[in-house]
C-alpha cells in the first residue's frame, strides 16, 4: 500500500516536472520575467567550495547562499539551488537546465566572451595551500618537483598548470573533481601543495590548523563572479543583478559579507573590467 | 550550438594517453580479478564448511555495494589506515576486487555444470583430485564459461569510467576536462561515447570468436 | 575509531538520501520495463528495420558507460526540447534508457522460450498482435524471468550511485559531502556501504529464492 504511494506520488512528481520543463520551453523570451513569473530562480553551484558553498552539518552555508538571499528578497523570489559536481556545472548553464550559476567562477577572457558574468564578488588571484608542517615549501617556486593538485575544469587548475610549465622541475598535477578532494589527499598526503584562489584556501586553513597558505599568490590578479548565459534572454537578470551588487557595494553589506568570510573587506570593481588573464 | 572536431585533433596526444589508461586498467584489473575469482571458487569447492560461510558473506557484501562505494572506501578511506595507495594502483585493485567475486560465481557454475559421471570416471583412471580438476574440469569449465567471463569483461570496461571520479586520468576525465576547458561538451561526449562502443564491440567480437575456436577444437 | 555521534547525526540525513535513490531507481526500473517491452518486441518483429532498430538501441545503450550516458542526457536533452531539466528527471531518464536495454535482452529471452502455437491459437481466436503480446507472451515472459529482472533492479540501484553527476542528492552524494565536512571518510563510506548492502542483499536472497521456486515449479 505504502510503496504504491511512494510510486505514485513519484510519478505525479515526474509528470509535473517534466510539465514544467515543457512549460518552459515555450516561456517568454526574457529571463528576468519568466524568472520572475516562475517565482524561482534556478541556481547551479557546487557545494565543495569553501566558504562560497559548503556543507555544514548538512546544511548549505557560505557567502553564496547569503548573497543570494539578498538577491532573491531584491527580485522577489525563492532560490532552487542545485549542487552538481563543477565540470557538469557550465555544460549545464550552457544546455539551459538552470538559469544562473553563483559558482563562483574567476573571470577570465576566454570565460568572459562565452558566459554573462555579474559584477566580481571577491578576489580571485591563485595562491598555494601546503600542510603547516611540510617546511620545504616557503615559496610557491618551491613546488617544483613535488606532487600539486586542482580542480578539474578550473581556471585556478589553468594558472596551476601555466606556472608549473615555468618551474626548473615541473610538478606532477592531478586533477580532481572538486576541491574538498584536492584537501583530503593534502591532508592524506598523495600530494604537497593545493592551488586555489586566496579566499578559499585562507579558509580552508583557518577551519583546518594542519594547513598552511603559501604567500604570497603566485596567479594573476583575478575576480570571482557569478554567471549566467551569453544570450538576449539573460543579460536582463544579469543586470537586475548587477543592480543588487552596486547596491551592496554603497551600503557595505558586500563588504560586510566579505568581512565575514574573508576575514577583511576586499577591493573589488564595481564597474565592468577587463581581466588580466 | 556549434561542432567543432578540431580539439580533439588538437589533444590528440592526451586522448591518446587516457585513452592507454583505460585500457590498462581494464585489462590489468580484470587479469588480477581473473585469479583471484579462480581462488575463491576453488576454495568455496575445496574448503571447510566455516570458510565457504566466510566467502559467502564476502561475495554478498561486494555484490551489495556499488563499485563507486568500493573505490571511495579504499582511495579515501584507506589513508586512515596507512593505506595511501596512488589513484591509478588504487583503480586497479578495485576492479580486481570488485570483479573477483562475480568471477568466482562464474567459476563455480562452471564447475558444477562439469557433470559429474566424467569425474567418476576420471578417478576410475587413478587420477588425483589436482590433476581431475587441471585436467577435466579446468579445460570443460572455461568453455561453458566463456560467454559469461566476455560479458563481465564488457561490464568492466565501462565501470573504468567510473575511476575519472577518483582523479585516475582515464578516457572520460581527460575528455570532460578538455570538455569544460574548452567549452566543446558535445564533441567530447561524442567522442568519448564512440570510443567505448568500440572498445566493447570489439571485445564482444574477440569473445564470439574464441567461442567458434574453442567450440571447433572441442568438436574434434 | 568509530564516532557514534557522528552516526547518529548522520542517520536522518542519510535516510532522506536514501528516499531519493530509491525513487530514482525503482522509476528508472520502471520506465526501463516498458521501453523493454518495446525494444525486445522490435527485436522480435518480423520487419528487418525493426529489428535494426531494436538491436541497435540495444549496442548503444549497453555499450556506452552510465556515468559518459548522464552526462549526454542532461547536456543535450536541451537540443530535444527539453530545457529545465530538474536533476531528478534527468536521472530518471538516463537510468530508464539503459536499464531498458538490459531488461529489453532478459525479456527476449523469455519472449522466445515460448511455444509458437500459443500466439498461433491467439491469432486464430482473432486477436490482435498487441494484445497476444501484452496479455498472453509478455505475463508468461515476466513469470519466467523474474529472478533476473529482481537482479537487474539490484543491478540498477548500484548504478544510481552515479546520478550525483547530474545534480541529484541521492545517497552516495550526500556521504560523500558528510565525509568532506568532517573527513571521517572511513566511517562515511563504510556506513554507506553498509546500507546499500541492506537494501541490495534481501533482494539477491529473494531473487534466488523465486528462482528456486521456479525452478521446482517447471521440474
Amino acid at each position: 500500500m505504502k510503496k504504491s504511494n511512494l510510486l505514485k506520488h513519484s510519478l505525479s512528481y515526474l509528470a509535473i516536472s517534466l510539465g514544467t520543463s515543457f512549460a518552459a520551453s515555450t516561456a517568454s523570451a526574457d529571463l528576468l520575467e519568466e524568472v520572475q513569473e516562475r517565482g524561482v530562480l534556478n541556481v547551479g553551484t557546487e557545494f565543495h567550495f569553501a566558504p562560497f558553498a559548503y556543507l555544514d552539518n548538512g546544511q548549505q552555508s557560505g557567502l553564496n547562499l547569503e548573497l543570494m538571499e539578498r538577491v532573491a528578497e531584491e527580485l522577489e523570489v525563492s532560490i532552487n539551488w542545485i549542487d552538481l559536481p563543477w565540470p557538469s556545472v557550465l555544460p549545464g548553464l550552457e544546455a539551459g537546465n538552470y538559469d544562473f550559476v553563483a559558482g563562483p567562477a574567476m573571470i577570465t577572457q576566454e570565460r568572459k566572451l562565452r558566459y554573462n558574468f555579474t559584477l566580481p564578488i571577491a578576489d580571485a588571484t591563485v595562491a598555494i595551500l601546503k600542510r603547516a608542517d611540510d617546511d620545504s615549501i616557503q615559496t610557491p617556486e618551491d613546488i617544483s618537483g613535488k606532487a600539486a593538485g586542482g580542480g578539474r575544469g578550473t581556471a585556478q587548475l589553468e594558472q596551476l598548470k601555466a606556472f608549473a610549465a615555468e618551474l626548473p622541475e615541473p610538478p606532477t598535477i592531478t586533477e580532481y573533481v572538486d576541491y574538498s578532494q584536492t584537501y583530503a589527499d593534502l591532508a592524506a598526503g598523495r600530494i604537497d601543495a593545493v592551488a586555489n584562489s586566496l579566499p578559499n584556501i585562507a579558509y580552508t586553513a583557518t577551519q583546518r590548523p594542519m594547513f598552511e597558505v603559501v604567500h604570497p599568490p603566485f596567479g594573476q590578479p583575478a575576480y570571482f563572479g557569478y554567471m549566467a548565459r551569453n544570450d538576449e534572454e539573460s543579460a536582463s537578470l544579469v543586470e537586475a543583478i548587477n543592480e543588487v551588487l552596486l547596491s551592496m557595494h554603497e551600503d557595505g553589506s558586500l563588504a560586510e559579507l566579505q568581512t565575514k568570510w574573508f576575514g577583511e573587506p576586499m577591493d573589488v570593481p564595481s564597474e565592468d573590467f577587463e581581466p588580466e588573464i | 550550438m556549434t561542432f567543432d572536431l578540431s580539439i580533439i585533433t588538437a589533444n590528440a596526444g592526451a586522448i591518446w594517453n587516457a585513452f592507454l589508461v583505460t585500457i590498462y586498467t581494464w585489462l590489468a584489473g580484470s587479469v588480477l580479478g581473473l585469479m583471484a575469482g579462480l581462488l575463491i571458487a576453488a576454495l568455496m569447492l575445496f574448503g571447510g564448511r566455516p570458510l565457504q560461510l566466510l566467502l559467502r558473506v564476502f561475495i554478498e557484501l561486494v555484490r551489495g555495494t556499488p563499485f563507486l562505494v568500493i573505490l571511495f572506501l579504499v582511495y579515501y578511506g584507506g589513508p586512515s589506515f596507512g593505506l595511501r595507495l596512488g589513484a591509478m594502483t588504487a583503480g586497479v585493485l578495485c576492479i580486481a576486487f570488485y570483479s573477483s567475486v562475480y568471477f568466482a560465481e562464474i567459476f563455480r557454475s562452471g564447475f558444477a555444470a562439469v557433470p559429474r559421471g566424467q569425474l567418476e570416471a576420471g578417478e576410475c583412471l587413478g587420477l588425483g583430485r589436482l590433476q581431475l580438476l587441471w585436467r577435466v574440469q579446468l579445460p570443460q569449465m572455461l568453455v561453458l564459461i566463456l560467454p559469461a567471463i566476455f560479458n563481465m569483461l564488457t561490464i568492466l570496461c565501462k565501470e573504468t569510467a567510473v575511476l575519472s571520479i577518483i582523479t585516475v586520468p582515464e578516457l572520460t576525465a581527460v575528455l570532460t576536462g578538455i570538455g569544460t576547458r574548452t567549452f566543446t561538451f558535445i564533441e567530447t561526449l561524442l567522442v568519448l561515447c564512440i570510443a567505448y562502443l568500440l572498445l566493447i564491440e570489439i571485445t564482444s567480437r574477440a569473445g564470439r570468436w574464441l567461442e567458434h575456436r574453442v567450440g571447433i577444437y572441442l568438436q574434434r | 575509531m568509530f564516532d557514534w555521534p557522528t552516526f547518529l547525526f548522520s542517520l536522518p540525513l542519510l535516510g532522506k538520501a536514501l528516499l531519493i535513490t530509491l525513487q530514482t531507481s525503482l522509476l528508472g526500473n520502471a520506465f526501463g520495463f516498458v521501453i523493454a517491452i518495446l525494444i525486445s518486441s522490435m527485436q522480435l518483429a518480423k520487419m528487418p528495420l525493426l529489428r535494426r532498430l531494436g538491436g541497435s538501441y540495444i549496442f548503444i545503450f549497453r555499450g556506452v558507460p552510465l556515468l559518459v550516458q548522464l552526462l549526454v542526457i542532461y547536456y543535450l536533452a536541451p537540443m530535444f526540447g527539453l530545457p529545465n531539466l530538474s536533476p531528478m528527471v534527468a536521472a530518471v531518464m538516463a537510468l530508464s534508457l539503459c536499464s531498458g536495454a538490459y531488461i529489453a535482452e532478459i525479456l527476449r529471452g523469455g519472449l522466445m522460450a515460448i511455444p509458437s502455437g500459443q500466439s498461433e491459437a491467439a491469432h486464430l481466436l482473432g486477436m490482435s498482435r498487441p494484445a497476444i503480446l501484452l496479455r498472453i507472451e509478455l505475463p508468461q515472459a515476466v513469470q519466467s524471468t523474474l529472478p533476473s529482472l529482481v537482479n537487474e533492479l539490484v543491478l540498477l540501484i548500484k548504478a544510481s550511485a552515479l546520478v550525483s553527476v547530474v545534480g541529484l542528492a541521492d545517497l552516495t552524494r550526500v556521504a560523500q559531502n558528510l565525509a568532506s565536512s568532517d573527513y571521517l571518510f572511513f566511517q562515511h563510506y563504510l556506513v554507506l556501504a553498509g546500507i546499500y548492502c541492506l537494501i541490495n542483499i534481501p533482494l539477491t536472497m529473494f531473487g534466488r529464492r523465486l528462482e528456486r521456486h521456479l525452478e521446482r515449479s517447471l521440474a
